[in-house]
Order: structure tokens, then C-alpha cells, then sequence
């Protein structure tokens, strides 16, 4: 360790634990510290409206279940097609509970944080059976075996009475401490709570990679007979993969539930999955960081498009195709883009900026 | 590749990110706020697409005929892609702006914030006329009959119009509760009474061939089959049926097919798909069609014309639906503004209710008057039967209102 | 009975238009193990193409149907330069999502055009009567499409086999090094093979145009419908993709046929493809007709 806690100029790490720290330099945790602070500060200073709370806590649950894609097909290589059927497991593990002992239920309205972690085991244990696949396919089979696991999700909840045949089951109002959160306090209480469940995953998948079970995947990714030969599970690993990813997505499927305080199929669709993974890839496959660029880029870019499109219409009359066409156009050119010209997505610009500051004052 | 090149490239993807991560700016202009929120892409755009057309080309016609005195509306419109998550953004946009009434647009989303209206205490008049939209529900203003009521009514016509027994049906549907709904309705009017038999309930996939499925409808002695679901496999089924033979020259022709359907099953998108195939087909709509000429049409041509539509917006009926709902939206802020109220949500949700008796709302677009109160959810009670003759659709006898429809409620 | 044959007969003539817009993958598959997300919105640009051409231009069908897959051919072609050619080599997951975004960027220029959102069918140019034998009728419209999808697997077939480019396809399929070093140029062949697969888009497009009219939402879902028809066949192989794309159809026109309406099932035919896709994924990774190259781990 370097003589000075507050700036390292070089990797002056003497035991295993100390490469284990999650902040190297005393600098790094008092940085992360306060962007933490003022995150859940902010929304206290400068109240926004009710649109854009909803935006931002959108844009968090969109987090959880990228985190969680960045798992699979990140740290694990493991391409998945699927993940926004996943996430609707996890939504509709919440519905269940509504249609069969109704949607103010105590369970659904108190016990609400039990709830959101069982249908993150429940996606999990979706996530393990579609992973099984996994164990004999590779690369495009297997991205295609996910393909038609949403397929399959999707005709499931379009056919069965029991989920209201994909039309909205609705999810009361939960309470918390002070008693029922209001309409008015609704995406500011989620705000917290969301913020709170990314914080929580996100150490943990920190942390994760930092463990056997994390590195695992990451070897099973570069070379699976590599890792067999040097005693991993590949097999096993892989599976395991799909299930943390389903546990992600089903906890972001569950706060989804609860942010919009209902349950409707449109909102898991193969569309859905594609966006996903263009957050994962827009942000950075295979870092944590990543998943947090990803999601912010990608639903402020629609919000942006969504404006110029307006403003564009202004100017061309009765040309409504044009403006509405900008926004599939613009998202599948950014996704075009950053694959040819910055695979390594925003993370890579978040690294190099890093490491521009990293050394200083004293520069390469 | 050069590096400079990639440099460059990046520089650009770098603008691209920040210009999506700046906050974007809202434009100004208040006076009386409302929001609409519908699929302009994506599925059902078809009648997405002009509908928006609709509403929007007449809040600026209302605008500058200054209907409303020197008031005007603004009324934003958002491209909702057919996903809730994206209609309840929008809505809670409007809200923020403060509207004063609210335009929806799918069946999913409509239900999906039915609480959300219920606790904003807001009026909202979407373009789906799912019968589930109302229940429970005091602030949803279907702006016609429902679907159920259309379908109801379409076995009303079927069995008075049937000679000899029991009328034999098939219901082809869309395999959704946008689909199954109504069925429900109908099975519930049968058992109330109505002659007839449901022999089969068909929910149709992405099917090129539906010559199985009609030959066994014939072998069961099937003899109408009553659609709901969109125009696209509709035409797919009339097309096979008039290859096999199947379809009815004439009205319950025996041994043959009648197709009948409801709403969003025809017009003239089902023509510009099944030119031919459609000839007899029978639909219900609420809507006055420009292939039948009348004063209403005359002004919904014009309309389209002021505003430079091409004529397939001009002519279609989702066209002349935008423009009733703008209606109806647009006399109802008037009737607010003239008993000298404050245009609020809450004066024009009373006002809506109040639109009944003398007070009924006659639009240039639709068959008959548009009457709500607190029992009554649905504005246009009138159904107009019409038949593709010749490729375009015409009227047949005068308007119908469904009887069993009361019965079963 | 007849219900049963009609059953059958209707099965393969889908079928057949499933094993037409299934070979587009397929040829692209093979030569550049490229999985292409955006083949849907490719059939539905060549049946725009012919629309446009037909009736906006006035061009006779038959020549419009030629144009439009001659035009497909060299967009196609270009698509696989701009976007595909620097991707060579980048990790698969790269390549799938830079076809996905392919597929939304041609969304947006579909949704440019009227046929984004409007209805539109064909001008009929071939005779209404059905053909009928025994109470079995198939359409003029569907024969012909099954003609055309055979004539056009036929030259495929024949193209790979015989032809020196063809050759040269199949070699950068089997070894890219290989190839290579004997000459071949592989990016070329690349671009070959998109360029054929847009051809052969553009005529599944122009057929399904014409049997459903045109409609893009139901054009553009033929690119997925597809994927449980290549990968029973085997994702590597022509003859596959037909034999699949009829036993696909079979199933489908069988399901429902004998399915729906029973059991209190309703559009089986929708997703009975991808059960089975699962069970063959499971079972018989590679297909029927594919290359082994699946291991266990």
C-alpha cells in the first residue's frame, strides 16, 4: 500500500485482501460516498415532476434487470434473447398473488419487500430451468432457444384466464411506515426503494466477481474447456448464470409491478428483450458500470427523440411519419453505431476518463 | 480504418449520448391543456395513424374558427408504440401540464390506468370501446357502443335476418381479451334468449391458410361467422373462403358462408386488403363513411382537405373517429366555458355527464347522438349495419340499437 | 377425408413459403454464421418494392416482382458492406444485435413511407377461381407462390452445387482459412450471400404480400416466424430449411386444424412451432439436416 491513502500512483497492493477492496484509495470511497449522498439527496432539493420521477424510476428498474443480462451475457457470454420474459416472471409472481387473494391483500400491501424477493427466486428458478438448455448449446442455439422461451411466455399469459390473459391485474397501493403511500409521494417513495435495491444488487455484483463463483464465469465465458480443465463446473456455471440473471430480472419485474401499480403483458415483449440488451451493449458488456450507462442512455435518447420528433412536426406539416418514424430509426442506428465504432460501450469512455485522472497530477 | 476516423466517430457517439442525457426543454403555451396518447407506430398503427390525423387536424380547425372564442386548446399528442408503460409516461405528462380531459388510445392501457384516472378524477375517452374499459370505472367515456354492444347487436341482425331455425354462428376472434371479451357478451345474450347457437369460438394465430378451419366450420353447419379482431386476418380468411367457394353471395345464402364483424374489423383498410374477397362482407360502426355520402362526410372531406391529408387518411373512418372524439371534447370545454364555469377537470367531467336529453351532442362524424350521464359510459348508442357492395361500403337499412345488450347488463 | 387432404394440401403450400423465407437465413448462415434479426423487415421492403413498382409506377407485375428482387439483391449486398464487413470477427452477441438494430433502423424508413401504417394489396394478375380436385382447392396465387419457392430452391440448390461462386460459398463455409488460402475472396462471398438472401426475401415477400395482403406488422413477423423452421432444419442447410419449412407448416395447419376448438385450446398454431423448437433445441441441437458442431460441457 501506498504511503498515501488519499492518491495511489501505482499498484502497491502486498496480500490478496487488499486486491480484494472495493475502493483502493481513500479518494475513491469518499468520491462514491458522496455521488451515493447526493442521489438520494436530490430529489429532496429539486423536486421533479411526476413524469420524470417515473422516467428515473423506470430507468432504475431498467438497471436491476440489466444487471442482471449483464450476468449472463456479459460475464458469462451467454447470449440471452429472453430476459424481458424474465422479468415478466417476476411482474407476474406479484400478479399471482394478486388475482388469488386480491390485489389490497395485507401480504401484497405490507409485506411487499418479501414479495419483491420472492419473485426474484421465482425468476431465478425460471431462469435455471431455461438455462438447462445452456448446458448443450452454444452461442446462436442457444440465443435462439431463449428466443422461443419468450415465445412461450408470451402465448402462456395471452392464453390463461388466470393472468387475465395479459390485459392489466392491478396491484394496490403499498404501505410503508407512515401509511399508505399516496399518488402524489408514489414514484418519490419508489424512487428510494429502487435506489436502494440497485445499490444493494450492485455491491453485489461487485462483490461477486470478486468471489470464485464470479470469477467462474467469467472463465467459462473466455474458454469453458480452459475452465473445466482447471476444475470449474462450466456446465453448472452456466445454469447458474441464468439463474442470477433471472433473479435480477425478476426483482426488476416485481418493482415494475409495483411502480405501475399493474401487470400487462406489452410490457414484456421480444421488443422489450431487444431493448434490454441494447442497454447492456450502449452501456458496456461485462462491466458493472455499464448497466447503469446502458439504461440512462437509452431511455433518455427516446425521451430526446421523442422531443425532436415534436418539435420537427412542427416545422412539417402533416408529415407525423417522419417524426414518428426518427424513433425506431435512431435507436437502432445508436445501436448500430456504438456495435461498430465503440463495442465496448460508455463504460469504455467512463475507463479511459478514469485513467486520464487517475495518475494525476502526474500524467503519463 | 483510420484512427482519426474512429476518433471522430466517437466524438459523435459522445454527442449523441450527452444530447440524450441534457434535459430536455418543455415548450410553453398553456391555455386549455389535453393530452392524447396513442400508436402511431408499432401494432394497430394502421388505425393509429389516422386517428391522431383526426384529432389533431380538428383542435386546429376549432382553433382557427375560434369555436372557443379567443381560447385555444392544445392538445399534445405522443407516439405510445401500444405499451402501457409508455401511455402511463405520457399521462403523467399531461398531468403534470394540467389537462383538463385526457384521450387513450389501446384496451391495454385504458384498463391498465383505470385506477389512475379513478384517483386523478379525470374524464377520458379512448379509442377502444372494450366493455371492460367501464367497470368499475367512473371517469372512462367510451365514445360509441362498445364492442360487446356491437357484437350483440351484429347477432341480433343475424338472427332476425335468418330464415328457418336456429341460426348457426362462429365467432373469429383475436386472441387476446381484446378478442374474448365480448364473446363472453354474446354467449351471455344467447343464453338470455337470443336464437342461436355458438358453435365455435376460432381465435385466429399468423395464419397464411385458413382453408381447414373454414372447411370445418362447414361441416358443422356453420352459417355466420362473426368477427372481432383486426383487419389483417380477416382478410386473409375472406380471401381463402372466396377461393374455396364458401362466401355467401347473398345475406345467410344456405350452405355458404355470411362473415360479419365488428368495428375494427373493417373498413377501408379490409377493402385496400381483400379488394374483392370482402364483397358482402357486413360490419357495424358507429362512424358516417365517405362512401356514403351526407353532410357530415362532406365536412369530414373538408376537413382533410384544409389540412392537406392524403385521401386515404381523409376517407377512413378512423379518421372521422379522432375527429369525433376532438369533438366531443372540444363542446364540451364550450358548454363549460358557457354556463361560466372554470374549465376544469372536474367542471368537464360534470358536463360530459350532463351530455344527454336536450343536452344530447350531435357530431358531424357519427350516426346518431352522443349522450353520457352516470349510468350511460357509452356516447353513441346508434350502430349503422354497413355492406361492402361494389368495393366500398354502404348502408344497410337505418341504424340499430341492440336490444339484449340491456337484457344481460 | 377431404378434410384431412385439405389439411395437408394447405399445410404445404404454407409450409413451402415458410421453407422461401427461411432460405434467406439460411444462405446467410452458412456462408457467414450470421444469424440476420433483420430478414422480416428484408421481406417486407421487397414486397413494398413491388407494390410501389406495380402500381405507383406502373411496371407489369412479373417485371416489378424481377426488379424488386434485383433491387433487394444489391441493397442487401450494401447492407452487408456498411454494416456487417467491419463486424468480421467481433464476437457473435455484436453481430446479432447490429442486425437487431438493423431491423429497427428499417422500421423507421418503412414507417417513413404510407406502408409503415396503411393497408395495401396487390392488383390481381392471376386467375380467381381456385384450382380444386376432390374437394381439395388451392389457389392460382398459392400454386404459383409454391412454384416459385421451388424454382427458386431449385436454383439454389443447383447454384451451390455446380456454379464456381456457388463453390466458393460452400467453401468459405466449411474452412474461411481454407478458402482463403486457395484464393476465395471472403468477404466477397459474404457479400454474396447477403445479396441472395435479400433476392430470396423479396420473393417470399411479394408471396405473402399477395396470399395476406400488405400489411407490415404481419410481413415483418415472418422474420421471426422462421427461426423455429431453420433451426429444425438445421441452420446450415438448404435442403433443411425445406423439409422443415413444410413439416412447419404440417404442424401448424394440423394443430390448428385438430387442436383448436377441442380441448379448450385456441391458437395452438402460433406457438406449437416453438415448443417444438424447444424440444428439437434440447434434443437434436443441430437440426435435422445441419452440421454437427454442438458439445456437451
Amino acid at each position: 500500500m501506498s504511503a498515501n491513502s488519499w492518491l495511489a500512483t501505482g499498484n502497491f497492493h502486498t496480500t490478496y485482501q487488499q486486491e480484494q477492496k472495493t475502493f483502493f484509495t481513500s479518494l475513491d470511497r469518499s468520491v462514491f460516498s458522496f455521488f451515493l449522498l447526493l442521489l438520494f439527496v436530490w430529489p429532496l432539493l429539486f423536486p421533479l415532476s411526476n413524469k420524470y420521477m417515473l422516467v428515473v424510476d423506470n430507468i432504475l428498474v431498467a438497471i436491476v434487470a440489466v444487471m442482471g443480462l449483464n450476468l449472463v451475457t456479459g460475464f458469462a457470454g451467454l447470449i440471452s434473447i429472453g430476459h424481458a420474459a424474465f422479468v415478466g416472471i417476476g411482474a407476474y409472481t406479484v400478479a399471482s398473488f394478486c388475482r388469488t387473494m386480491g390485489d389490497s391483500h395485507i401480504i401484497v400491501t405490507h409485506f411487499w419487500p418479501v414479495l419483491i424477493v420472492i419473485s426474484g427466486l421465482v425468476g431465478a428458478g425460471f431462469g435455471a430451468l431455461v438455462g438447462l438448455p445452456a448446458l448443450r448449446l452454444k452461442h446462436l442455439y442457444l440465443a435462439i432457444a431463449t428466443l422461443s422461451f419468450q415465445m412461450i411466455f408470451q402465448w402462456v399469459i395471452n392464453f390463461m384466464s388466470f393472468f387475465n390473459q395479459g390485459q392489466t391485474i392491478h396491484v394496490g397501493r403499498v404501505f410503508w411506515l407512515t401509511g399508505k403511500v399516496g399518488r402524489t409521494d408514489h414514484y418519490f417513495f419508489w424512487y428510494y426503494i429502487i435506489l436502494v435495491v440497485v445499490v444493494l444488487l450492485g455491491f453485489g455484483v461487485r462483490n461477486l466477481l470478486k468471489t470464485r463463483y464470479g470469477r467462474c464465469l467469467v472463465a467459462v465465458r473466455d474458454n469453458d474447456r480452459a475452465a473445466d480443465a482447471m476444475g470449474m463446473n462450466p456446465g453448472l456455471t452456466k445454469v447458474y448464470a441464468f439463474a442470477l440473471a433471472g433473479f435480477f430480472a425478476g426483482v426488476a419485474g416485481a418493482l415494475h409491478a409495483y411502480l405501475y401499480r399493474g401487470v400487462g403483458f406489452e410490457s414484456f415483449t421480444l421488443h422489450e428483450s431487444v431493448s434490454y440488451l441494447a442497454m447492456a451493449i450502449v452501456g458496456g458488456l461485462g462491466t458493472l458500470n455499464g448497466s447503469f450507462w446502458g439504461p440512462v442512455a437509452i431511455k433518455f435518447l427516446d425521451l430526446q427523440v421523442e422531443h425532436l420528433a415534436e418539435i420537427a412536426g412542427q416545422y412539417l406539416p402533416s408529415s407525423m411519419n417522419l417524426a414518428t418514424a426518427l424513433k425506431p430509426f435512431t435507436f437502432g442506428l445508436v445501436i448500430v453505431l456504438f456495435l461498430m465504432f465503440e463495442p465496448r460501450g460508455i463504460a469504455n469512455w467512463w475507463r479511459i476518463a478514469k485513467s486520464y485522472t487517475k495518475l494525476w497530477p502526474f500524467r503519463y | 480504418m483510420k484512427i482519426k476516423n474512429i476518433l471522430w466517430l466517437n466524438a459523435v457517439l459522445v454527442l449523441i449520448v450527452m444530447f440524450a442525457v441534457t434535459a430536455p426543454v418543455n415548450a410553453g403555451g398553456k391555455v386549455y391543456k389535453l393530452g392524447l396518447s396513442l400508436a402511431i407506430t408499432g401494432p394497430t398503427s394502421d388505425a393509429g395513424n389516422p386517428y391522431a390525423k383526426g384529432v389533431e387536424d380538428y383542435f386546429k380547425f376549432a382553433n382557427e374558427t375560434k369555436i372557443l372564442g379567443e381560447d385555444t386548446i392544445d392538445c399534445t399528442i405522443r407516439d405510445d408504440q401500444y405499451k402501457t408503460d409508455i401511455t402511463k409516461r405520457n399521462f403523467e405528462e399531461y398531468l403534470d401540464e394540467g389537462i383538463v380531459m385526457y384521450l387513450n388510445y389501446s384496451t391495454g392501457s385504458t384498463l391498465g390506468l383505470k385506477r389512475d384516472f379513478e384517483e386523478e378524477k379525470i374524464a377520458v375517452l379512448p379509442a377502444s370501446y372494450h366493455a371492460g374499459n367501464i367497470d368499475n370505472s367512473n371517469y372512462i367515456f367510451l365514445p360509441v357502443a362498445s364492442y360487446s354492444e356491437q357484437l350483440v347487436a351484429l347477432s341480433e341482425y343475424v338472427v332476425k335476418n335468418h330464415k328457418g331455425g336456429k341460426a348457426k354462428v362462429a365467432m373469429f376472434i383475436h386472441p387476446s381479451a381484446f378478442g374474448r371479451g365480448p364473446v363472453d357478451d354474446a354467449k351471455k345474450a344467447v343464453a338470455a334468449g337470443l336464437n342461436m347457437e355458438i358453435i365455435e369460438v376460432v381465435e385466429h394465430g399468423k395464419d397464411l391458410d385458413n382453408s381447414a378451419m373454414l372447411k370445418r366450420l362447414m361441416s358443422k353447419d356453420v352459417q355466420y361467422v362473426l368477427c372481432h379482431t383486426v383487419q389483417s386476418p380477416v382478410a386473409t380468411m375472406l380471401k381463402d373462403s372466396s377461393r374455396l367457394g364458401l362466401t355467401a353471395e347473398t345475406y345467410g345464402e344456405k350452405g355458404k358462408l355470411t362473415f360479419l364483424g365488428v368495428h375494427y374489423t373493417g373498413g377501408n383498410d379490409l377493402i385496400a386488403l381483400a379488394p374483392d374477397a370482402c364483397e358482402g362482407y357486413f360490419w357495424t360502426c358507429s362512424f358516417n363513411l365517405t362512401s356514403e355520402k351526407g353532410e357530415g362526410t362532406t365536412k369530414q372531406l373538408a376537413l382533410a382537405k384544409l389540412y392537406g391529408r392524403d385521401d386515404k387518411a381523409a376517407n377512413s373512418h378512423n379518421y372521422a373517429a379522432g375527429i369525433m372524439v376532438a369533438q366531443v371534447t372540444t363542446e364540451t370545454i364550450k358548454r363549460v366555458k358557457a354556463k361560466g364555469k372554470k374549465v376544469t377537470k372536474e367542471n368537464c367531467y360534470n358536463e360530459l355527464n350532463a351530455m344527454n336529453g336536450a343536452n344530447a351532442y350531435h357530431p358531424y362524424t357519427t350516426m346518431g347522438p352522443v349522450t353520457y350521464s352516470k349510468t350511460d359510459r357509452a356516447g353513441v348508442d346508434m350502430l349503422q349495419i354497413y355492406s361492402v357492395q361494389g368495393g366500398v361500403f354502404k348502408k344497410i337499412g337505418t341504424p340499430i340499437q341492440s336490444e339484449y345488450m340491456k337484457k344481460i347488463k | 377425408m377431404s378434410y384431412f387432404f385439405q389439411i395437408v394440401v394447405s399445410g404445404i403450400v404454407v409450409g413451402s413459403i415458410y421453407a422461401l423465407a427461411a432460405l434467406g437465413l439460411v444462405l446467410v448462415y452458412k456462408s457467414s454464421r450470421v444469424a440476420n434479426f433483420a430478414h422480416g423487415q428484408i421481406i417486407a421492403a421487397g414486397a413494398f418494392i413491388t407494390f410501389f413498382l406495380t402500381v405507383n409506377v406502373g411496371v407489369p407485375i412479373l417485371f416489378s416482382f424481377l426488379a424488386s428482387m434485383i433491387i433487394t439483391f444489391f441493397l442487401a449486398m450494401s447492407v452487408e458492406r456498411i454494416f456487417l464487413r467491419r463486424l468480421i470477427g467481433e464476437p457473435i452477441i455484436s453481430v446479432i444485435m447490429v442486425t437487431i438494430g438493423l431491423a429497427s433502423i428499417i422500421d423507421g424508413l418503412i414507417f417513413i413511407t404510407p406502408f409503415g401504417t396503411e393497408n395495401f394489396s396487390f392488383p390481381h394478375f392471376l386467375p380467381q377461381t381456385p384450382l380444386s380436385l376432390g374437394g381439395v382447392s388451392i389457389s392460382w396465387t398459392q400454386l404459383v407462390g409454391v412454384i416459385i419457392t421451388f424454382i427458386l430452391i431449385g436454383a439454389f440448390s443447383w447454384f451451390f452445387k455446380k456454379s464456381t461462386i456457388g463453390i466458393s460459398m460452400r467453401a468459405v463455409s466449411d474452412d474461411q482459412f481454407g478458402a482463403m488460402s486457395v484464393g476465395i475472396s471472403v468477404p466477397r462471398v459474404f457479400g454474396l450471400a447477403w445479396a441472395t438472401a435479400g433476392l430470396s426475401a423479396a420473393a417470399a415477400g411479394c408471396i405473402i404480400g399477395n396470399i395476406t395482403g400488405l400489411n407490415f406488422e404481419t410481413l415483418q413477423a415472418f422474420g421471426i416466424i422462421v427461426f423455429p423452421v431453420v433451426i429444425l432444419g438445421g441452420l446450415d442447410s438448404i435442403l433443411g430449411a425445406v423439409v422443415a419449412g413444410i413439416i412447419m407448416g404440417l404442424i401448424q395447419q394440423f394443430a390448428s386444424g385438430y387442436l383448436d376448438g377441442n380441448f379448450g385450446l385456441n391458437g395452438t398454431g402460433d406457438v406449437m412451432p416453438y415448443i417444438i423448437l424447444l424440444i428439437i433445441l434440447l434434443f437434436k441441437p443441430h437440426g435435422l439436416f445441419g452440421v454437427h458442431e454442438i458439445e456437451r460441457v
